[in-house]
């Protein structure tokens, strides 16, 4: 197992090398640079130029990451912070340390300042959507997928089908119109503060009721299709055949083997969850990491942007390496090597 | 300042001969000095009008707090400020201006009790209320003012102030790295009489000073502070900021003894609503806010529609310049501009990209709003004329080019549509580039052929100033009209309104001819706040004053 996971994480920090490498390169495309957006549309050229050259801004590309990269790791200060700027920066972690991400310059202030707080609100939001996609789809995804075709698995199936086709913007807009404005029931966005009148866990349901409905259509899916491919295999004939009960059987048999194949598809939603309900984020206002993404995406807020590419990605890598272990432990034939 | 006043004098010849309405007389004796209430006496008197004094302030219920949404940006520099209805609307809770230019276009006193102007214009004392307290105590004075004018027409500090006073306060330099700066004229361009006195001694005659300081980058700050504003700066207002989270939300908590009269709410919290349109409704449907900093053409049928909402607006300047950067081909042609402009027919722009609630411009960035406006025959949309003008300026078969649009403006999009058909009538094949706000201040002043967002400014003067005098900051377009300029420093120093249009009117007629605009439509600010909230009015600036309001219990 040990090598397993050293192999696991070399590669891991391969694939963070190289995805930063390949947003570096990429926001070389983006209008406008560094210097122009820390100080502000309206900052004179002349300063701009000069904090243009003290960041060293006109090195190559391989010298400019390289650089972030020493910044990243502790091994160089940030210039940012350097008082001769006079940018008013602090980081009260200092200028070096191990993880400095540098600064921000569209929320002026450090990366690690802004990012993690709003990395937690989205985390809260996906935990709780996770936590009623995954029981929901899987009872869903048996139940439609134990007798193929009857009437319970096309009531299931179409309305999977439906809950998945409608994108989050349009069923946002339909809940904030009955539960809102017609029930007067829910509040209509989720700032995560209690100032605006509701109780903070009224400000998650609707968010969480979109993310389910587009997520769990699919997962449902998924687990049916599983659930209907294990339902005509074999042993599940001779179980019946010995006298099992069809519940007996459904439980003790077919659930299990019909969990294998959905458990990445399930655990793929993780990656979903935290870097992909943007849509939903901006739809409420809700303050998490999807629309910190955006909004940085579309200042062409390079630091802001490396740290939630590398953060994302480390998501997507754990969660990747938890289903392989995962699925060994349900499948025993395959093995880790 | 007393009726003896020569400017006061020309002014109340001119109301008896009805060269200008009573309307105008307010606004321009207010502008030279005159207490506004007496302002209105005056003009009573002169026309047998009865005088309507300005309704009682109504006694505004106390307590609770304001929740405002809106979008959350940077507030740290006061004095380089770019969002005047975003930024300034939270400093400007704790920080305060010398003047305050008030949804009617009156200009009426604030920090500065009186000011007076000299018979050439040129000469201009302010005198500081006494008494104005900063938050840790110490008394506001003359030396805290200097520092502030000083510290923002310091070209590092990057403020639009610049632009603004060029004419009358500065003059170009070459700096030591060899490129062009600016200084103040004279080393006693602002000068100290006492503690609580100072004077304005400008190159040229200005009209509009007390108007200019009214700019949102133009607050008074504490010197201590160093020009940074953040939680815990000093102010003079009547609120203190106590959390500032950017892109999230700013709570403003009030100040007991603001010399104004404490303010009937306990405070204010600004929270960020993002970009997109529909959340903002979710929010006031919910009556999670009791209103928008801010509201579009695409979100007025939803908040209309909700029964507790009062609904807002005021006629502006604010409007979105589609202009031509005139060192780009084939824009450096003046006819080509004059072609473009020839192409359009403002009404189905403001029909369509405005629901109609605004009105039409005349490609001059000179709106009906401003006072300073002059008429002009705006020539009717002319396709033939407009090709006849391409065919002049070598380009018989039109040309293709490409319009860059930022998606942050919600009717920017509709109207650069509108726009694209119109041309294409003339052969102008117009490709719509549309780019993430953000992303635009990058290359505002750079590219050849885009649309801008500019708020409104009390005069025609000054939005002309800031945006097309030769070499000003904010000048996006590269545009120089040397006879422009001259005329235009010209209007600044005149204060007979009769004298004054007429310059008005020429600026707006070389724009016309020469300008580098496409300006078919103006905006009307409007909002929607829950009718709990009294006190509330729009300003065409779309700023807010947390001490005129009062909350009725939910």
């Amino acid at each position: 197992m040990i090598p397993v996971i050293a192999r696991k994480l070399v590669s891991l920090v391969l694939t963070l090398l190289a995805a930063s490498f390949l947003v570096f390169a990429v926001t070389e495309f983006s209008p406008g640079n560094v210097a122009r957006k820390t100080l502000g549309p309206y900052a004179p050229q002349e300063s701009v130029d000069l904090l243009y050259h003290k960041l060293g801004l006109n090195d190559p590309l391989p010298v400019r990451y390289a650089r972030w990269l020493g910044i990243l790791l502790g091994l160089k200060a940030d210039p940012l912070q350097d008082p001769a700027l006079k940018l008013d920066f602090v980081d009260p972690r200092g200028d070096r340390y191990f993880g400095n991400f540098g600064y921000s310059s569209l929320y002026k202030a450090s990366v690690n300042d802004v990012i993690w707080t709003r990395l937690r609100a989205t985390a809260l939001l996906a935990g709780l959507a996770f936590a009623v996609i995954v029981p929901l789809s899987m009872l869903f995804g048996v139940l439609a997928g134990m007798r193929e075709g009857g009437a319970l698995d096309r009531t299931i199936s179409v309305f999977g089908i439906v809950a998945t086709s409608i994108p989050e913007f349009a069923s946002g807009v339909f809940l904030v119109s009955i539960f809102v404005v017609g029930l007067s029931l829910l509040p209509g966005t989720s700032p995560l503060t209690t100032d605006t009148g509701w109780p903070i866990w009224t400000q998650l349901v609707l968010p969480v009721t979109v993310l389910v409905l587009y997520d769990a259509g699919y997962l449902v899916r998924m687990v049916r299709g599983s659930m209907v491919d294990v339902m005509n295999r074999p042993f599940i004939r001779t179980a019946l055949l010995k006298g099992l009960s069809f519940r007996s059987v459904v439980v003790r048999h077919g659930v299990r083997n019909a969990m294998i194949a959905p458990f990445t598809v399930i655990l793929l939603q993780i990656n979903f969850l935290i870097s992909g309900v943007v849509v939903t984020e901006m739809v409420f206002a809700y303050p998490g990491f999807g629309r910190m993404i955006l909004d940085a995406s579309l200042f062409g807020d390079i630091s802001l942007i490396e740290a939630a590419t590398l953060i994302a990605l480390m998501v997507a890598v754990t969660t990747q390496f938890i289903g392989d272990i995962g699925y060994a432990l349900l499948n025993p034939q395959i093995r880790l090597r | 300042m007393t009726e003896e006043n020569i400017h006061i004098k020309r002014l109340t010849v001119d109301l008896e001969a009805r060269r200008i309405n009573r309307r105008e007389f307010v606004r321009f004796a207010a502008l030279m000095g005159l207490a506004a209430p007496t302002a209105y006496a005056m003009a009573g008197k002169i026309t047998g009008e009865p005088f309507a004094p300005s309704a009682r302030a109504e006694t505004l219920p106390k307590g609770g707090t304001w929740r405002i949404g809106t979008r959350i940006k940077d507030i740290k520099n006061p004095h380089a400020y770019s969002w005047g209805g975003y930024d300034s609307n939270i400093s400007r809770q704790v920080v305060e201006y010398l003047t305050f230019t008030d949804a009617d276009g009156v200009t009426k006193p604030y920090l500065a009790e009186s000011w007076e102007a000299s018979p050439d214009l040129k000469t201009w004392t302010f005198k500081l209320r006494k008494g104005v307290k900063w938050t840790k105590g110490d008394e506001l004075t003359t030396d805290h003012v200097i520092w502030n004018l000083k510290h923002a027409l310091d070209p590092a500090v990057g403020s639009s102030f610049i632009g603004l006073v060029h004419g009358y306060l500065l003059d170009d330099k070459t700096g030591a790295d060899g490129k062009p700066t600016t200084e103040l004229w004279s080393a006693n361009a602002i000068e100290k009489l006492d503690d609580h006195t100072f004077r304005f001694n400008c190159k040229n005659p200005q009209v509009a000073i007390p108007e200019h300081l009214f700019h949102y980058p133009m607050a008074i700050l504490h010197p201590d502070d160093k020009g940074v504003f953040g939680v815990g700066a000093q102010g003079t207002g009547p609120f203190e900021l106590t959390e500032f989270e950017l892109g999230k939300r700013a709570v403003l908590k009030r100040r007991t003894g603001y010399w104004g009269g404490d303010a009937a709410i306990d405070g204010m919290e600004q929270i960020d609503v993002g970009d997109d349109v529909s959340a903002p409704i979710a929010a006031l449907a919910s009556k999670q806010l009791d209103g928008l900093a801010i509201a579009y053409p695409s979100q007025y049928d939803a908040l209309k529609a909700l029964p507790h909402l009062n609904f807002f607006q005021v006629k502006t300047a604010e409007t979105g310049c589609i202009r031509m950067h005139v060192a780009s081909k084939p824009f450096d042609d003046a006819r080509v501009r004059r072609a473009m402009r020839l192409a359009i027919d403002p009404q189905p722009v403001l029909e369509v990209a405005l629901r109609g609630i605004g009105t039409i411009g005349e490609h001059t960035h000179c709106s009906v709003a401003l006072p300073d406006f002059a008429a002009i025959d705006l020539p009717k949309r002319d396709v033939a004329g407009a090709k006849k003008l391409l065919a002049e300026a070598g380009l018989p078969n039109g040309f293709e080019t490409e319009l860059v649009v930022p998606n942050d403006i919600d009717w920017f999009q509709p109207m650069a549509e509108t726009c694209q058909q119109m041309w294409a009538d003339a052969g102008i094949k117009v490709n719509l580039k549309p780019i993430p706000g953000a992303s635009y201040w990058d290359i505002w002043t750079k590219v050849p052929f885009s649309v801008t967002i500019w708020y409104h400014r009390p005069l025609c003067t000054m939005l002309l100033g800031l945006g097309y005098r030769t070499g000003g900051a904010w000048n996006e377009s590269g545009w120089s009209n040397k006879q422009f300029d001259d005329t235009l420093t010209e209007a600044e120093g005149t204060l007979d309104l009769d004298k004054r249009k007429a310059l008005v009117r020429k600026l707006e007629e070389i724009m016309l001819e020469d300008g580098p605009l496409v300006q078919p439509v103006f905006r009307n600010v409007f909002t929607f706040m829950d009718k709990r909230v009294k006190g509330f009015y729009s300003h065409p600036s779309n700023y807010f004053f947390g001490w005129k309001i009062g909350l009725e219990s939910a």
